[in-house]
């Protein structure tokens, strides 16, 4: 059941070396990178079908075309301040295979005609980031990147200081400007993001870590994983009340209750599932009986009312309280709200207060008509996704487990 | 190019911004963060419209009009969305309009009672932030009544460029603030308070002084320098006192100082209530004076065209020399809105031909035996020995030996004034008239 | 009080200039620099990064305050954060908080924080940064205990 692309050597002893690196393939797609034009190698992306990882799950191809036909200097940003609860996927790659995301970035900068790469890595993830820049030491000693390279290139490391919106792309930027973290504006038309208004690709550590085996092995060979829309594998990864929590890479498509049975070992302690958020905190819950139902692909949980997000999935077992488990939710959009919009700000804050007089047990009918309508109040205002997620995350909660909510009104 | 909002037809420029289109026309567009010479920053919310064809409400503030875009601004799902979003600026704002300042003036107040949020279903405790913060250069802030909208941070940051000012913090929690052990210190520090859409921003020098809904406004243009500033001049009278002018506002003119004042001459309206408060000196003794030999007028450079007019005419029919001379400062100017010449009218001194040459004056004055001051600085405290002087003054004189005739200062006339740059402008009188008479009335007198 | 970055970080910042196209986008290096240093990032520090970067203090205040793993006041101990997020709460994080608070609040600092990205490894804990996972009050005697 499990598909090992990206994640081929975590299991190898010290595989975050060069050495055993080389010994296990990594670099292998640049011979192959470098006998084509940039051009063709977007063409094979774009068949590929390659699609975010960090989400949003937009088609990598088009972006990249974008960065790439923007006049200016071109920088890649690989987004690793990863922060969505239930999400620690990234965090193996920098930390057991911090060589296949060099290797990503060198065929992606290939490609889109860039010489400078940033990879943000968020702050917690010192440790890990620790990992990734001893690997870039080396690869600079080994001449794979620097000005003496083939195609040269830097790499640098920038740490995070601690907020989950920095996340977005565009605060992500914002932060990698030396600014506060806060969401821009959308563009009207389609273009490529700017950093410091140069052309910028920013892409998660996960979407730039598959690009070397779609190199290496062409578009083809990536599509014969997952399904049509939705092509290739994820690190999907359990957490809560699972037997067996952890990243296994599957290809898209499988179905979800079969994954965590099998993978994961079930739900922890023999008990039965009440149910799954799907792909990170910020998708809507999704009962057991849908579970059965959810395959892991976007348009699969897309028509179930939810989303694949990150594909990390947080079980909750029978016994679990469904407005403990909505509170502490809202109490993290509540801490991590950039502040910049009125909705979200001012929403996320109510909610969790409110949400409060729910755990103590002293809410009133009042209250659960306050959850209804901030939520709608919190949804397509605002500048980013953030509080619209959050807005998604409360009607799930009360979409399927209203009850739990009536039982806490005095 | 036209678009239709709430389906009225209204012609405007491809790439336009649809929100100034909109202020432009006179409509209605509730809006906190949006300022027309600070650009948009998209963060309030406040000022979404229904576009026909989009999924979802847009701000109006960056969203660009093109042919036959069709606008709705007033329809019951626009109305509960700025209904929705007015209620979450609310939530934690203290609601103490009665002790507040802004009262009167206030977006959050105005839109308030359009939106008709009268019951407040808040069921959980405010949170509570800092209150009459000094910030200096006279700014008080009151962090709870803020609604983030960074008009003052982006003043700050990027008119001035001092940056003093930034948002401490993140998510409810944020709030405006100066760095620890700093102030908000630079020449244009106040218009912070006037670009505050609410309360949170007050002038120590007007605050609790006078509600804004007592005030009348006149049209007017500074006088502290050659830049020609438009303003607008709040005053009142009460049962008790006179005429007292509370504020200079600034009054948005694109070409000439958007919507900003420096500090110096926003507060140089405290001068317009130090008019002439004694007797003047009796007109026939003036006529008498007149014909003596050897006369020298000196006329202040912030008269007005039609000021300088009359004394220009009374100068040729009596025979007096007449000099103007420039305040200039080199240390006032600085590339923006203040300029070194600190003179409000020496173009019309120039397009006047009244001589403006220092040597020539210093010539004529120790010559002169009948010196007549216009409400130059100069001359004004001067004491000129054996020489006969007249002084007619705006502003208050103590009693001196030589003669005084008050006259109205710039608030309480009409005139013109021509900046800098060559811009004719007129400033208007204020309702209530000075017990002074205007210098026109008075040197009609003379005729 | 002053600040100077030691000689190492001098050296560091040096290598970062030539990395990013404006100097601006040094604050956070600066920032972590400055913090790894003192242990805290002083004022006298934001003044040294405002001068250095040619930005107004406000700015690097504005953004230091904006990020939450900056600390303004030096700590006396070291400090444990604890994980209360979803995944970890499910396995009993409060239970680990209530019981680190009753046993280790003399001689360290105890935070509560949102989600550090070790879900699999709930509940989790940190000390000076460094991540335990799968803790117990066993783990976390043998753990505290060593420092």
């Amino acid at each position: 059941m499990i598909t090992k692309i990206v994640s081929k050597n975590f299991e190898i002893l010290n595989s975050h070396t060069m050495a055993v690196a080389l010994e296990n393939g990594r670099y292998a797609s640049l011979e192959n990178l470098f006998l084509q034009k940039p051009r063709e190698i977007i063409d094979t992306i774009s068949q590929s079908g390659l699609r975010g990882k960090g989400g949003g799950g937009a088609h990598a191809g088009s972006k990249w075309q974008l960065a790439a036909d923007t006049q200016g200097t071109k920088y890649l940003v690989v987004n690793a301040d990863e922060s969505e609860p239930g999400t620690f996927k990234d965090r193996q790659i920098l930390s057991k295979d911090p060589h296949l995301l060099i290797e990503g970035i060198i065929c992606t900068c290939y490609a889109i005609g860039s010489h400078i790469s940033y990879i943000y890595v968020r702050g917690e993830y010192e440790e890990f980031s620790d990992i990734l820049q001893s690997a870039i030491d080396e690869a600079y000693e080994k001449n794979i990147i620097g000005s003496g390279a083939q195609y040269p290139l830097d790499i640098t490391v920038h740490r995070g200081g601690g907020a989950y919106i920095c996340g977005e792309k565009s605060a992500l930027l914002e932060s990698l400007e030396g600014n506060r973290g806060h969401p821009r504006l959308k563009p009207h038309t389609p273009q490529a993001e700017s950093y410091f208004g140069e052309p910028a690709l920013v892409n998660n550590v996960e979407t730039i870590a598959s690009v070397p085996f779609i190199v290496e092995n062409g578009a083809e060979a990536y599509r014969a994983y997952g399904t049509e829309k939705s092509p290739g594998t994820l690190l999907f990864a359990l957490s809560g009340h699972v037997e067996k929590p952890g990243v296994y890479e599957a290809e898209f498509g499988l179905g979800m209750w079969e994954y965590i049975h099998t993978l994961g070992g079930g739900v922890k302690n023999g008990k039965m599932l009440k149910a799954v958020i799907p792909g990170g905190a910020s998708t809507p819950i999704l009962p057991a009986h849908l579970v059965q139902e959810a395959k892991l692909d976007y348009e699969s949980l897309k028509s179930l009312g939810t989303e694949l997000g990150t594909g990390g999935m947080i079980l909750l077992d029978e016994d679990a309280s469904m407005v403990k488990a909505l509170k502490n939710l809202l109490r993290f959009y509540h801490h991590e709200s950039c502040g910049q919009c009125t909705p979200c700000r001012e929403g996320t804050s109510w909610v969790d207060k409110t949400l409060d007089k729910f755990i103590a047990k002293t809410a009133t009918t009042e209250d659960l008509k306050i959850l209804k309508s901030v939520s709608k109040s919190m949804n397509g205002k605002t500048i980013c996704v953030f509080a619209p997620a959050a807005s998604g995350v409360i009607n799930g909660f009360l979409k399927h487990f209203e009850n739990e909510f009536l039982e806490c009104i005095q | 190019m036209r678009i239709t909002i709430d389906d009225i037809s209204i012609e405007c420029e491809e790439g336009e911004l649809l929100i100034d289109v909109m202020l432009n026309n006179n409509i209605n567009i509730p809006h906190f963060c949006y300022h027309q010479d600070l650009g948009a920053d998209g963060n309030c919310r406040m000022c979404m419209v229904e576009i026909k064809g989009a999924k979802r409400p847009q701000i109006a503030c960056d969203t660009f009009v093109k042919e036959n875009l069709e606008v709705i601004t007033k329809s019951e799902n626009i109305n509960e969305v700025k209904r929705s979003i007015l209620e979450l600026e609310l939530l934690n704002h203290p609601v103490d309009c009665p002790i507040c300042d802004q009262a009167g003036e206030c977006k959050l107040q105005d839109y308030y009672m359009d939106y008709g949020l009268y019951e407040s279903h808040l069921t959980t405790p405010k949170t509570k932030k800092g209150k009459a913060i000094e910030l200096g250069s006279n700014v008080m802030l009151d962090q709870e009544r803020c609604v983030l909208c960074t008009r003052c941070t982006r003043f700050t940051s990027e008119i001035t460029k001092t940056g003093e000012l930034g948002i401490i913090g993140r998510g409810d929690s944020a709030r405006v603030g100066v760095a620890p052990g700093h102030e908000l210190n630079n020449p244009y520090a106040m218009n912070v308070v006037e670009l505050c859409p609410v309360g949170a921003l007050t002038s120590k020098d007007f605050r609790f002084k006078q509600r804004v809904w007592f005030l009348d406004t006149s049209k007017s243009i500074c006088h502290g320098c050659s830049r020609g500033c438009n303003i607008s001049i709040d005053y009142n009278e009460t049962k008790y006192t006179r005429e007292k002018i509370h504020r200079f506002r600034a009054r948005r003119n694109a070409r000439i100082n958007q919507s900003f004042l420096c500090d110096y001459g926003r507060l140089s309206y405290k001068e317009l209530n130090n008019s002439f408060k004694g007797t003047s000196s009796s007109i026939e003794d003036l006529k008498e004076l007149l014909k003596e030999d050897k006369k020298l007028a000196l006329a202040s450079p912030s008269l007005s065209l039609e000021q300088l007019q009359a004394i220009q005419t009374l100068c040729q029919t009596h025979n007096i020399k007449l000099f103007c001379l420039a305040y200039y400062d080199e240390s006032f100017g600085d590339g923006w809105l203040k300029t070194n010449d600190k003179s409000a009218n020496l173009a019309s001194v120039k397009k006047l031909g009244i001589c403006t040459c220092q040597e020539e004056f210093d010539a004529a004055l120790q010559e002169a035996e009948l010196i007549l001051n216009f409400d130059h600085t100069l001359l004004k405290h001067q004491e000129f020995g054996n020489k006969k002087s007249v002084q007619f003054t705006s502003t208050h004189l103590p009693p001196a030996c030589g003669y005084c005739f008050g006259f109205a200062n710039f608030a309480h006339d009409t005139g013109t004034l021509i900046n800098c740059e060559g811009i004719t402008q007129k400033f208007y009188a204020t309702r209530f008239r000075d017990k002074n008479p205007s210098l026109s009335e008075l040197l009609e007198q003379l005729r | 009080m002053s600040f100077r970055f030691n000689q190492e970080n001098t050296i560091k910042i040096a290598s970062l200039l030539n990395r990013y196209p404006q100097k601006k986008a040094l604050i956070l290096p600066l920032l972590w620099l400055a913090q790894k240093q003192e242990g805290f990032i002083s004022d006298a520090a934001m003044k040294n990064i405002s001068e250095f970067l040619e930005l107004p203090l406000m700015h690097v205040y504005s953004v230091a305050s904006f990020y939450t793993m900056f600390r303004f006041a030096k700590n006396e101990k070291k400090v444990i954060e604890v994980c209360r997020t979803l995944s970890c709460e499910l396995n009993g994080s409060e239970d680990i908080k209530k019981y680190i608070q009753s046993n280790y609040s003399d001689r360290f600092e105890i935070v509560e924080v949102e989600c550090m990205g070790a879900c699999s490894g709930a509940p989790m804990c940190t000390l000076e940064g460094k991540y335990f996972e799968n803790v117990t009050p066993q783990k976390i005697d043998k753990v505290f205990n060593d420092n």
